[in-house]
């Protein structure tokens, strides 16, 4: 009997010592888990943008996850004795990682030299520049009509420049422009771009780039590519570098590479370089990744700002087009037609100025581009129909919306009146140079303030949408695009409707927490603790968020929303946040949630998150399932609970749990001193909650019961008895419970951000269909307490972090309520009718979930 | 003078510059932003600013220099100086060395807007001071 190794046997003293300093580290890896989590949390805020802080901050945060990460491996490795080196390997990859987005030696990722455009997102643009990155993400994400295309790679062309005939050249040009920009940096670029135009590219580069414009081709009967530049920074936060790199247009496949060389040696031009160095720009490393996008056969083409930046106050757009390719509108070459479309839905043009085009640019037959006589017919002819310039606006408005800044957008539409888009980027960065002395709109008197300075930013913007009152998982269904989601708290079940919200405001939350995380990542303004939000803000009331400085405004406040338009994110261009969004790239993603998955594994921890969550999980798997807590003498380490309920529950303490000071085997529950648990069992010992009545068992589910092959839960995981690990703030909880499996890990302090409850549930007597049904109640029930939720089959995860210890407290009593009462539930659930009546008996607690 | 008062921010990172711009705008200040800390000393020597807000670690004169420069010309300017991260000594050092207060990074831009709104206040009023006694050694009879 487990109890009588436990506490049974008098063992000699070092025993004792042994088994306290594994309690010891065990309690050490359990607050270095808390620390890392701590600094994760505090990382993650600073991307609010309410922040400032400089590369040291980012050094010294480095440096202190690394610590506290390898103190957590290393207290794991003690306590096993070694058994995880795999995880101080994965947790050197990962350092090493990070030291290198600090060193910017990550600044040219290893790559595959071609990339297809249908491969590509925003989060490739440190491979294939911002340009292509960008149309990858709008074709991927809004199905967005991008040509096909390709992008050869930063790291193709590290490869292309390193070669002999070109580095020595490149090297004489860096030192040149490094001492001077007179002649000798001329004629240093102009030996340099020389070498590029003939050298050899690669004979791996030249097929890559072959068969990519061979599959375009084949799928989509390409004959002629745009090969235009996609620098890394080009149209980012320095600046737009509009016009500053070559562009080769109408080339045939089997020009691609020359005018690929073309194009990388535009980096390099005087003119490029000057820019560079006016606007502040200093590469670590000079390459030039490229996009080959499919020609459009373009009937007409040019521009379209989303917001007018010369008069951001008339809220319109502007067009400016003309037939043929856009070249002319690009570089002004040639008279265009021009269209100011209201913003306001539904678009209307509010003016057109129809100019005399008497020529156009077209794609010439053998490759290249060549003026054209327009049609007579065409010459003062709209080059745009009516719902040719209505489809762009709405296109535009679509792209700026996701991208949350105003566009400058360049498009073709074909000569079957398809619309293409060509490029986008932030009109901001254009005009950035010309606002500077620009100041906040100001906000009329007229629009009456709904709430201000009430709760904390947690991700900084300006949106308006109309209000979504969201209280419970059925509020979530069909929220329309663009709404204003408030909600009581800040719960991870929002985290769906986040991609489409306005903005999100919560009565409750804290700046660290999960919903906060999420909507940091898709940049929706967010106001958390906001008291009253659910009770002020009226549903389906049209508003406008000001998450700048803290203020809701009635209606739509048009001023604030385009001054924020062309104002936007400036802290998010900075390099310190564009750097600590790549480190935390590196910390915080979970890819690991269940222990019982063949991934959970050291080798595939790829985050900081993942090398705790293993730790942890180890350490815990380690301390229930080994034989030396099993030799324990009678010390006040474990003992049995005594209470009503039969849990025969065995608590271990690491220290701060118990208060046992009498002599005997047993710990009385007023003798705990583990908030935790003591909250935990006063929600089982809820009258009614332990439900101990005979299971009605039918046929099927008894046979499914009496055949079944040994329980769910393999052996190495399951405890050989109830125990509680407990100090005065943790509580590890593993319950096996007949055929279910529970598992509580919890940390309840003062500190909000440490605070966690991760709950585990598997397992069940029944056939499957039972035990998944079972599995959504459970999960329904752990949505509405706001719990972030996972299921497969009869298992079910529910997390959640960084809420005050009264919340955690109210949580756990329902954890025990629940665990009580639904320990031979499955047997009840016959049909899928009867989820969700269990789930309102739950919650209007009627604690018999099977009666009614 | 203008709004709440006339700040000068200075700190070689532009994005700084432009950041704090927006924040102190937005609540009623007039903000002059300077990268290069001799042309912010050049602009301190033709007008006088109620608060500076200086960054400590630059190339050319330091924020200590700038605060030096300041305290010179007894206008009653009050200094806040920004640190790195980590950098306390140099935080004491400046606050020993007669400036209003000190921030280290990371903070808050609204903790330093409430921090610059006290030290305005006080700089306004040490302002008008020294101005008084100018007129006062001047034989101004105003």
């Amino acid at each position: 009997m487990f109890l009588g190794k436990l506490i049974g046997r008098r063992r000699e003293s070092g025993d004792v010592e042994s088994l306290r300093n594994r309690l010891k580290t065990f309690r050490s890896l359990i607050e270095g888990n808390n620390r890392v989590l701590e600094l994760m949390a505090d990382a993650g805020e600073k991307l609010g943008g309410e922040y400032v802080f400089d590369i040291q901050y980012l050094r010294s945060l480095a440096g202190q996850l690394e610590v506290a990460v390898r103190e957590v491996v290393n207290d794991l490795n003690v306590l096993t004795g070694y058994r995880h080196n795999d995880l101080a390997k994965a947790c050197d990859r990962i350092h090493i990682e990070i030291r290198d987005i600090l060193d910017y030696r990550d600044s040219i990722p290893r790559t595959d030299y071609v990339l297809e455009l249908d491969r590509i997102g925003i989060e490739a643009a440190d491979a294939v520049g911002e340009k292509m990155a960008r149309l990858g993400e709008i074709r991927r994400r809004l199905d967005c009509p991008v040509p096909a295309g390709f992008a050869i790679t930063a790291f193709a062309c590290r490869s292309f420049l390193e070669q002999t005939e070109i580095l020595p050249l490149l090297e004489a040009w860096r030192a040149a422009v490094a001492s001077s920009c007179g002649p000798e940096c001329r004629a240093a670029a102009e030996r340099l771009q020389e070498a590029i135009r003939k050298a050899p590219v690669p004979a791996e580069l030249r097929r890559a780039v072959s068969a990519a414009a061979a599959a375009v081709q084949r799928k989509k009967g390409c004959t002629a590519f745009a090969v235009r530049s996609s620098a890394v920074g080009e149209d980012g936060a320095g600046g737009s570098f509009a016009g500053q790199y070559a562009t080769r247009l109408g080339v045939p496949p089997d020009g691609i590479v020359a005018a690929y060389r073309e194009v990388v040696a535009s980096l390099f031009s005087p003119a490029a370089t000057s820019y560079r160095r006016r606007m502040g720009i200093h590469p670590i490393e000079y390459v030039m990744p490229v996009g080959c996008l499919c020609m459009v056969e373009s009937r007409t083409a040019g521009v379209l700002h989303t917001l007018d930046p010369s008069d951001p106050g008339s809220d319109t757009m502007l067009i400016e087009a003309a037939w043929g390719l856009g070249t002319v509108v690009a570089d002004g070459s040639g008279a265009v037609d021009r269209f100011v479309v209201s913003r306001a839905i539904p678009h209307t043009v509010v003016s057109r100025s129809i100019a005399t085009k008497q020529e156009m640019i077209v794609a010439a037959a053998g490759g290249g581009v060549r003026r054209a006589k327009v049609e007579e017919a065409g010459i003062s002819r709209a080059c745009l129909s009516e719902a040719e310039i209505l489809g762009l606006a709405a296109t535009g408005l679509r792209i700026e919306r996701y991208m949350k800044c105003a566009q400058d957008i360049e498009w073709a539409i074909d000569r079957q009146g398809r619309l293409f888009v060509l490029q986008c980027r932030p009109l901001a960065a254009a005009s950035r140079m010309d606002r500077k002395a620009e100041r906040k709109a100001v906000v009329p008197e007229s629009h009456r303030i709904l709430m201000r300075a009430q709760g904390t930013i947690a991700c900084r913007g300006v949106a308006a949408g109309r209000v979504r009152i969201v209280l419970d998982g059925k509020d979530l269904e069909n929220i329309p695009d663009n709404a204003v989601l408030v909600a009581r708290v800040s719960s991870p079940q929002l985290a769906a409707a986040l991609g489409s919200a306005a903005a999100v405001i919560t009565d409750l939350g804290t700046t660290t927490g999960h919903l906060a995380t999420i909507a940091r990542e898709f940049r929706v303004p967010m106001i958390v603790s906001a008291e009253n939000a659910t009770r002020v803000l009226p549903d389906g009331e049209e508003v406008t968020v000001d998450a700048e400085d803290n203020i809701v405004y009635q209606g739509i406040v048009g001023e604030l929303l385009r001054d924020h338009l062309l104002a936007r994110n400036t802290y998010e261009d900075a390099e310190e946040f564009r750097l600590l969004r790549k480190i935390l790239k590196k910390v915080a993603p979970l890819h690991l949630s269940d222990p019982q998955s063949p991934q959970f594994t050291a080798r595939n921890c790829a985050s900081y998150h993942d090398v705790i969550r293993f730790a942890h999980e180890k350490a815990v798997e380690y301390v229930i399932g080994q034989a030396w807590l099993a030799r324990v003498g009678p010390e006040p380490y474990a003992r049995r609970l005594e209470m009503a309920v039969p849990l025969d529950l065995v608590v271990v303490d690491l220290g701060g749990g118990m208060r046992a000071t009498r002599p005997g085997e047993t710990v009385r529950l007023e003798e705990l001193s583990c908030p935790p648990l003591q909250a935990l069992l006063d929600g089982l010992q809820t009258p009614g909650a332990w439900s101990s009545a005979p299971a009605d068992m039918d046929t099927d589910g008894f046979l499914s019961s009496a055949t079944r092959i040994g329980p769910l839960i393999p052996p190495a995981a399951r405890p050989l008895q109830n125990l509680a690990i407990v100090s005065d703030r943790y509580l590890h909880l593993s319950l096996n419970l007949g055929y279910h499996f529970n598992i509580v890990d919890c940390y309840m302090s003062e500190a909000q951000s440490d605070n966690f409850i991760y709950f585990r549930f598997a397992g069940g007597a029944t056939e499957l269909a039972r035990r998944e049904r079972r599995a959504r109640v459970l999960r329904a029930i752990l949505g509405k307490y706001d719990f972030m939720t996972e299921a497969k089959g009869d298992l079910v995860i529910g997390r959640i972090k960084a809420i005050p210890a009264a919340e955690i407290e109210e949580r756990l009593r329902m954890i025990g309520r629940l665990i009580g009462c639904t320990r031979q539930l499955d047997v009840f659930l016959r049909d899928d009718d009867a989820i969700e009546r269990c789930v309102n008996r739950f919650m209007t607690g009627q604690w018999d979930l099977a009666g009614g | 003078m203008s709004g709440r008062g006339d700040v000068l921010v200075l700190d070689d990172e532009a994005i700084v510059c432009e950041r704090l711009r927006e924040h102190l705008e937005k609540h009623d200040f007039h903000v002059e932003t300077f990268t290069d800390s001799q042309a912010a000393l050049d602009r301190l020597a033709a007008k006088r600013f109620d608060v500076v807000v200086t960054d400590l670690k630059m190339k050319g004169p330091d924020g200590l220099d700038v605060m030096h420069f300041v305290r010179r010309q007894a206008q009653g300017t009050q200094v806040i100086i920004i640190t790195g991260y980590g950098s306390i000594e140099a935080a004491r050092e400046a606050e020993f060395s007669g400036a209003y207060d000190f921030i280290s990074k990371p903070f808050q831009m609204e903790d330093l807007r409430r921090l610059i709104a006290k030290a305005a206040a006080r700089g306004r009023k040490l302002g008008r001071g020294a101005e008084r006694e100018r007129r006062q050694e001047g034989g101004d009879p105003r």
